[in-house]
């Protein structure tokens, strides 16, 4: 067992190491931070200047290494564009996307399952292929544009919802919430939808072949014999049986929440991480750039790793094979 | 639209009862910095244009009007000027603004570390007479002096030093470049950087307020499409810019009007005048034929700047026969003629210059830095083509762009440029004058053009103090510029600004937003 978890992780600092210093050999091509820094009446001395004082000059693997040097202290640099710290930055909009995240995934997850238990149950009815009908949609159309699609309904045409932001926040310590206030409340509504879509309907397509495979089970042809009611089949034992894969979709879906929120992100004007990293690409804010793909990796690393872990514990076959080998 | 034309309504009636409003508006960029000394850019200059103040300021008209100065003149025969200093300003912090705070802010803004050093080169001592009055001693005489400072921005040296904010810091950041202590109309109460920044009305300002805001929130908006949205929702009250393609209708909106100008900005095509061989396609390494102002004439006929405007700028632009726009000063009335769109001139202009079987090249252009500039450089293209010279395309963004042309990657290129003083020296400086690291002339001449004449004028043009003398030299230089056809000028690139109907402010050609001149209906 313990052998198997530090060889696991050993992969995964290789993996995160991988990670960096291809995302270091690809900054050059990004562009260059340099003439986003100076004005239009800078000279060539200006820009040799800067170049030297922020390591451009320096080949990527040294600036890697730099890099390096400071993360493993918890040093992640200075913002170009900002000219602060860029862990203060990330802590600071951190918030933001995780209680997005948060939202859009209970939503993903306590719809998709509901509704495809529904559609799994009245596989045949009007209702159930309409919802069909409609998550192929959810699915086949891009997320910038639901966004859009979604701000012209609920805010230009009626006026109800804020097309962006995040409205008003309040802060406990160091966390920004827009948990306790209306107009925070409001401001997460479309942001969470155009998230959640992508996941809810495949949670729920999920759940639902999962269900159809279920209700064709023995078991669940001898619950029916025993003369047990259609809701103690349906929910108790069927759904039950269900949820084994689709909790390791979800645990895995999760981190691409956060990871892909960029999009939702641009599109409301939302403030979190992934709006931050559109816009250090576009400055080429380099210390910024690193420290969101590295945070990102280093969660979809542990993510992976606790996934594999619990298999581990779960699976019995995987520690016969280990004391074999 | 019904329930929407019924809040709107609902809305402007609440508005019109209040007097004093609050007001919210957008753009694509945040303000990288609230330090005045730190970065030389238009967003961060127009924003903090409406918090911190200099010496002289551009009124409406972009005419130079005192602001912390009451008045100045030239001392003796062109040795410098003389600013006697308005009394009586305070910070923001509450302290009095007097003349070591603008020796302080020259060290600052003149330093190594600084964006705007740029400003003082012709400067050689600032001394201070008294309290209030500031003698600024220039290497040789400059005319234009007093108005090549109007962003230049006075900072309390008290507060910035009990900051340790001596020295601007770009790098690191420090505490003016999240806080800011001027002496504007408005000052910062929140600045949450990439976010929002609250703006709310000096009470101890020096001027009369023209405005009737209480408090005012800029938010960027990287998304066109958000930004249109937000203003249409009434979530903003203005935007800048709106999308050309969203112009006719936002127009033809309740509740919205789009306020156009005209930028100070020309968009021009750009040589290389120095490589001896083309650097792209089939042609690559055959001699280079933008070097014979033959071709480059030709290429100005060939291109129909009319066709351009009226398609992709949909008509919100003017055509340009110069390097600057007829709204700064030293504008070549004398050559305001632009080369007519003319396919056959331009093909015997091409076999005259030995090239009437064509030839084909690179054309570099940014795909994010000027409106629609991408779709512009593919008209252009296909245009060329007209008259056998086919170019091959390569579009990118301006964060690649600049070091591109930096390193003589292309054999066209276009490029934009607003000039600083709003005068026609400006481009000359940058542009045109042979590039010189040490006088810092030319470092925007990517192509490396050079012409005597012109080298020698442009000193005499900065020192002349005799305006017909000066504009005389300046038709000059436009006039060699075109003949020789250096640049092939195409249009001023317009502004497009959106905001709700109720709103009334000023726009500037300078595209900077001054929230001193809104008014909320």
């Amino acid at each position: 067992m313990f052998a198997y978890i530090v060889r696991r992780m050993f992969q995964s600092v290789i993996v995160l190491l991988v990670v960096g210093l291809v995302a270091f050999s690809m900054f050059r091509f990004v562009g260059d931070p340099i003439d986003n820094m100076l004005g239009q009446e800078r000279t060539q001395a200006d820009i040799d200047r800067l170049r030297s004082e922020l390591g451009l000059d320096q080949p990527f693997p040294v600036q890697y290494f730099k890099f390096l040097q400071g993360a493993v202290q918890g040093n992640f640099g200075v913002s170009y564009r900002q000219g602060r710290p860029v862990s203060t930055i990330i802590a600071e909009r951190a918030p933001a996307t995780l209680e997005l995240a948060f939202v859009s995934g209970v939503l993903a997850i306590t719809l998709g399952i509901a509704l495809g238990v529904f559609t799994a149950i009245r596989r045949q009815g009007v209702a159930a292929n309409v919802i069909m009908t409609v998550s192929l949609i959810g699915v086949s159309l891009p997320t910038f544009l639901i966004g859009i699609l979604l701000i012209y309904i609920f805010s230009v045409e009626l006026d109800l919802l804020p097309s962006f932001g995040r409205g008003e926040t309040v802060m406990i310590g160091n966390w920004s919430t827009g948990f306790l206030t209306t107009s925070g409340l409001k401001a997460l509504i479309l942001p969470a939808i155009t998230l959640g879509l992508y996941q809810m309907t495949l949670i729920m397509r999920l759940v639902r072949s999962e269900m159809l495979e279920v209700m064709r089970a023995d078991y669940v042809r001898f619950a029916r014999a025993r003369g047990l009611s259609d809701r103690v089949i349906n929910f108790r034992h069927a759904l039950k049986n269900t949820l084994v894969p689709v909790i390791t979709i979800t645990g895995l879906q999760l981190g691409s929440i956060i990871a892909f929120a960029i999009i939702t992100e641009t599109v409301f004007q939302w403030p979190g991480v992934g709006l931050l990293f559109i816009n250090a690409i576009q400055f080429v804010d380099i210390p910024v750039m690193a420290a969101y793909l590295m945070l990102i990796s280093v969660m979809f690393v542990t993510i992976n790793l606790i996934v594999d872990l619990l298999y581990y514990a779960i699976d019995p076959r995987l520690r016969v094979d280990a004391r074999a080998t | 639209m019904i329930f929407r034309n019924s809040a709107v309504g609902l809305a402007m009636l609440i508005a019109t009862s209040a007097q004093a409003a609050e007001f919210k508006w957008a753009s694509t960029t945040d303000p990288q910095t609230m330090d005045p000394h730190a970065v030389n850019s238009a967003p961060v200059l127009g924003f903090l244009n409406n918090v911190y103040e200099g010496l002289v300021r551009r009124d409406k008209d972009m005419q130079v009007e005192p602001a912390l100065a009451v008045s100045w003149e030239p001392i003796g025969d062109g040795e410098g000027w003389r600013f006697n200093l308005r009394e009586g300003v305070t910070f923001h912090d509450g302290s009095t603004f007097d003349a070591q705070d603008v020796l302080f802010s020259y060290e600052r803004a003149s330093g190594e570390a600084a964006d705007t050093r740029s400003w003082f080169a012709p400067i050689r001592e600032v001394k201070v007479v008294d309290e209030y009055t500031v003698d600024f001693l220039t290497t040789a005489p400059n005319p234009l002096f007093p108005s090549s400072i109007a962003n230049w921005m006075i900072m309390d040296q008290g507060w910035t030093e009990a900051n340790y904010a001596t020295v601007p810091d770009k790098e690191t950041g420090n505490y003016a470049t999240l806080n800011a202590n001027g002496t504007g109309a408005f000052k910062v109460t929140a600045r949450e950087p990439g976010l929002r920044t609250v703006l709310e009305p000096f009470a101890g300002w020096w001027g009369k307020a023209e405005h009737n805001i209480t408090r005012a929130e800029f938010t960027p908006i990287q998304n066109p499409a958000t930004a249109v949205a937000a203003l249409l929702s009434g979530d903003v009250d203005m935007i800048n810019p709106v999308p050309i393609q969203d112009v006719a209708r936002l127009q033809g909106s309740d509740g919205v009007d789009v306020i156009q100008g005209i930028e100070a900005r020309v968009i021009m095509l750009g040589f290389d005048h120095e490589a001896e061989t083309l650097k792209y396609t089939g042609d690559e390494g055959k001699p280079n034929p933008f070097r014979d102002p033959r071709v480059r004439k030709a290429v100005a006929h060939a291109v129909n700047v009319d066709a351009i405007l009226a398609t992709i700028m949909r008509g919100n632009a003017e055509a340009a026969s110069q390097l600057v726009s007829p709204a700064m000063s030293g504008y070549s009335q004398a050559n305001a003629e632009r080369p007519a769109f003319d396919i056959d001139a331009a093909k015997a202009l091409l076999i005259e210059a030995g090239y009437g079987d064509g030839f084909s090249f690179g054309l570099k252009c940014p795909n994010d830095r000027y409106l629609n500039d991408e779709a512009v450089c593919q008209a252009v293209a296909s245009m060329l083509a007209q008259i056998g010279i086919t170019a091959e395309l390569d579009a990118m963004p301006v964060r690649n762009y600049w070091p591109e042309l930096r390193e003589d990657n292309y054999d066209m290129y276009l490029l934009g440029w607003s000039p600083g003083t709003f005068d026609a020296e400006h481009p000359v400086r940058f542009l045109v004058a042979t590039p010189n690291e040490e006088k810092k002339l030319g470092s925007w001449n990517f192509g490396g053009f050079s012409n005597e004449r012109i080298d020698a004028v442009l000193p005499l043009i900065q020192s002349e103090l005799d305006a017909e003398n000066r504009q005389a030299m300046l038709d000059e230089v436009a006039q060699i510029i075109q003949a020789e056809q250096v640049y092939v000028p195409l249009y001023v690139q317009p502004l497009l600004w959106g905001t709700r109907s109720n709103i009334d402010l000023t726009q500037r050609p300078d595209n900077f937003f001054l929230l001193r001149w809104v008014t909320v209906n």
